[in-house]
């Protein structure tokens, strides 16, 4: 893997005037969250916004829910598979279940392939979300779409902590919305599907069953290897990518 | 807190050899170690000369392999593995493995590649087949570290080779060698090989002789050298340079030299093997010294064996041995009764013939006498010498034949004429039942003596061969009478009967059938080849097989081949004497169905050889 190799399309980098410091972020709220795991979680701090994107550590996350509303349904599930521009290490992976304050309806359970006898097994999210944050300590979290997953952690935080939980995010969605950007005079019919199998396939991916949280982690875990590969330049800072 | 990902291992689960150990629990815990990549088209994956530690596997995408000389060898695609070869060698990387298509690539550690690969057969199986199947392509990149029996010259190669043009002087040629630091020098014309001059030409031909250096360096060349073409084996030209004594060989490929091979190149490759029993053979003066080599016969082979030398190279070493013991001994023969009053021929019939000897075979032998040969002059001669060689034959292993097929037989040492008479006879009034003891005759090669004689007579054959087809007939419903053991739904149908009752006989079942078949195809196209292999492609080239069918029945014979010689090399080890009988039971999963294929090849050949040559009456 040595040999460059030209990048096409490239991710726009943001500029520094607009980037966030996390680092200093992080710090402000180590000093306000209260006692417990969420205040060790942000007094370890975040790595420095100069660390080149090739030496950052990357942890792709994928959630399950009980439905699409934070504010409402609940993390029935998540995924964690550690990776960087070379490597997918699977003896990193960590998956959790969670059973729902409400009981699951019939629809959501055909979608997860989690059953209710299983989630009736599994522990509460308050009794594995210290776990949960000790794993995403001092990483930069990889997710398809963040509006969705960063949501719903920062709602479970909030109603187990009484504390928001935040952190830096490297969104292949909106990687690939940048990719797939068409000027305007070319914007004719359909734009293309931003879905994370419609993504993977561009980079002829083989397909998965989705909506397994650990495989949709690693499914974007790889989906960002090929985008690094194709798209974003590794030497750059990960501050010009992490939203 | 470990997790496995159900996507990875039933991924690995699709395809060979993780579904034929998909019940191993251990796989489980292999899988949560997996660790994933992916490459975008046109990238090494693993660089030349890389040091590899990881069993890789396509989960999607294309690869292709590199040789050391940057050529293409091959193409993977999605579900094969690659890099074992490396860890198989302690990570040292002879290919190289680059990119064709954007590839997601999961890499297996190399210790649980090399777990399975002690403690599960079926999966060790799978990679010793595989590299099996692969040896001669492999080959041609590696260079460093395999035997000598089981690379090409060309691989021994380590310059461009140094020539001058036949009208430079002495002199020039002397100033060229000591310039380019070699011992040797080809001599062209118009770019063309014509001779070759060497170190010791110089100083023999030139110096010695007070030569002017002047003189052109044709004078003092070696005429027409001795070449070998770029796909031989090593080991072929340590026999070559054994028995020409010479130092030095011109390697060649399409027409060209490409280089010089010489003793030094193969001294250093290896030190021991059968090249060196075979100069061991030439070096006896006596009959004692002889049989005391013959015990080291199966030590070789063991060898052979070990080295992953495949069935072909087998077969051209054991027949070279076995052609050194023959050759050895007529020269002591003439030593003891003199010169032959009129020249002779001594030829080999059968497996030594078609260079396809094993560990355990019979002496099927013969002589053809020039036709100044007169019964009552030079009978007792010619019977005394054909005595004494095969009683030793016997001594140093080779058996005397049970069916009386030796140059002893008075039948079988006749002037050419009559053998001229007796294949005339055969084939313009081919009777079935005599044809099958007869077939052997078919494969003669001459081996000592006047060779001429062999020549003239196997041409004899093939011109009568082509002007009476109807031979072929019952050649081809003679290579139907031995069928393959597979029953009707292609299970092994063991010989049955006594000690061998449950075993079969894979000589008789599978390499005589394929080699009687080539045989007919061969005669059918006027062939002057005699190895089975060298037959097929003959046959192939000149169309009489459908597409790949040629091929097919070369992999079949390669596939029955290795089992029969693994076998062999696990009686020998087990203390008991070689055989051609093998217990299924025995067989790896992979070899069994592996041998089940081969065996329908043969099955369906035979059948298509019944009405490819029907001839007339059926």
């Amino acid at each position: 893997m040595n040999k460059a190799t030209t990048k096409t399309a490239c991710v726009k980098k943001i500029p520094p005037k607009n980037q966030q410091d996390w680092q200093a972020m992080y710090a402000d709220w180590a000093k306000e969250a209260p006692e417990g795991p969420l205040k060790r979680f942000y007094e370890a701090g975040m790595i420095a916004a100069q660390i080149p994107l090739k030496d950052t550590p990357l942890l792709a996350l994928d959630l399950e829910t009980t439905g699409l509303e934070p504010s409402q349904d609940e993390i029935i599930s998540l995924g964690l598979i550690p990776l960087n521009h070379q490597t997918i290490r699977c003896q990193g992976a960590k998956y959790w279940m969670a059973k729902p304050e409400r009981s699951l309806n019939a629809e959501s359970v055909t979608i997860h392939e989690i059953t209710h006898t299983e989630l009736a097994e599994a522990p509460r999210l308050e009794a594995i979300l210290d776990d949960i944050l000790e794993a995403l300590t001092q990483q930069v979290v990889v997710v398809h779409c963040v509006s969705i997953e960063r949501q719903f952690l920062l709602e479970a935080s909030m109603k187990i902590y009484g504390y928001p939980l935040y952190f830096p995010v490297l969104d292949t969605m909106d990687i690939e919305r940048q990719v797939m950007h068409r000027p305007w005079w070319k914007r004719f019919g359909q734009p293309p599907s931003l879905r994370l199998d419609a993504c993977r396939q561009r980079y002829k991916l083989p397909r998965y069953k989705a909506h397994h949280a650990l495989t949709d982690a690693l499914s974007s875990a790889e989906l960002l290897q090929a985008q690094m590969a194709y798209h974003m330049d590794l030497d750059a800072d990960i501050a010009s990518y992490w939203v | 807190m470990d997790v496995e990902l159900t996507e990875i291992l039933d991924a690995l689960c699709q395809h060979a050899p993780f579904d034929d150990i998909a019940d191993d629990p251990q796989l489980h815990d292999m899988s949560k170690e997996v660790e994933i990549q992916y490459v975008r088209a046109g990238e090494w994956v693993i660089a030349p000369s890389a040091l590899n530690n990881a069993l890789f596997f396509i989960r999607s995408g294309a690869i292709e392999v590199l040789s050391k000389e940057n050529k293409m060898i091959r193409r993977m695609n999605e579900g094969e593995l690659f890099g074992y070869f490396s860890l198989l060698r302690g990570g040292k990387s002879s290919q190289a493995m680059r990119t064709i298509e954007d590839s997601l690539l999961y890499r297996i550690p190399a210790r649980w590649f090399l777990k399975f690969y002690e403690e599960n057969d079926t999966f060790s199986d799978f990679f010793e087949l595989a590299r099996e199947v692969r040896l001669r392509i492999a080959m041609d990149s590696q260079s460093s570290d395999v035997s000598l029996m089981t690379c090409p010259v060309v691989s021994l190669l380590r310059r461009q080779p140094i020539s001058t043009d036949q009208s430079s002087d002495i002199r020039t040629a002397a100033q060229i060698m000591t310039e380019h630091r070699v011992s040797s020098l080809l001599i062209t014309e118009n770019d063309e090989l014509i001779g070759i001059v060497t170190d010791r030409d110089l100083r023999t031909r030139a110096v010695a002789q007070g030569l002017s250096y002047d003189c052109p360096i044709s004078s003092i060349m070696t005429h027409d050298p001795i070449i070998m073409d770029s796909g031989d084996y090593a080991s072929e030209a340590v026999l070559k340079m054994m028995e020409r004594n010479v130092h030095h060989i011109p390697i060649i490929k399409h027409g060209r030299p490409i280089g010089v091979i010489s003793t030094g190149d193969l001294i250093q490759k290896e030190s021991h093997g059968s090249v060196y029993l075979i100069s061991d053979i030439y070096k006896q003066t006596s009959i004692e010294g002889l049989k005391n080599i013959s015990r080291k016969m199966t030590h070789t082979f063991t060898q052979l064996v070990l080295a992953d030398a495949n069935t072909q190279m087998i077969g051209n070493a054991m027949s070279h041995i076995g052609t050194a013991f023959v050759k050895r001994l007529l020269k002591l023969a003439e030593e003891k009764f003199g010169p032959p009053p009129v020249p002779y021929c001594f030829i080999a019939l059968g497996s030594q013939a078609r260079e396809e000897q094993t560990i355990k075979t019979d002496q099927d032998n013969a002589l053809i006498l020039s036709d100044k040969y007169d019964p009552e002059q030079h009978g007792d001669y010619f019977k005394a010498l054909s005595d004494w060689v095969c009683q030793h034959l016997d001594d140093c292993g080779y058996d005397l034949c049970t069916g009386d097929i030796m140059a002893s037989n008075t039948r079988w040492r006749q002037p050419l004429k009559v053998w001229k008479g007796y294949f005339s006879d055969w084939i313009q009034k081919p009777k079935a039942e005599a044809l099958l003891h007869l077939s052997i005759f078919f494969d003669l090669r001459g081996i000592y003596g006047d060779k001429t004689l062999a020549k003239q007579l196997n041409r004899h054959i093939r011109q009568e061969v082509k002007q009476h087809s109807g031979f072929l007939t019952y050649m081809a419903r003679n290579a139907n009478q031995r069928k393959p053991p597979l029953g009707f739904f292609r299970q092994f149908v063991l010989d049955g009967g006594g000690k061998q009752s449950h075993t079969f006989n894979l000589k008789e079942r599978g390499i005589a059938p394929i080699i009687d078949i080539v045989r007919v195809h061969a005669l059918a196209c006027g062939s002057d080849k005699l190895n089975t292999l060298e037959r097929i492609e003959d046959i192939e080239e000149a169309g009489l097989l459908p597409d790949g069918r040629a091929k097919d029945l070369a992999l079949a014979l390669e596939m029955i081949g290795m089992v029969r010689i693994r076998n062999q090399k696990e009686q020998i080890e087990a203390g008991e004497e070689p055989n051609n009988q093998v217990n299924p039971e025995n067989l790896s999963s992979f070899e069994k169905r592996h041998l089940r294929d081969a065996f329908h090849i043969v099955s369906r050949q035979q059948e298509f050889i019944k009405f490819r040559y029907a001839g007339k009456r059926s």
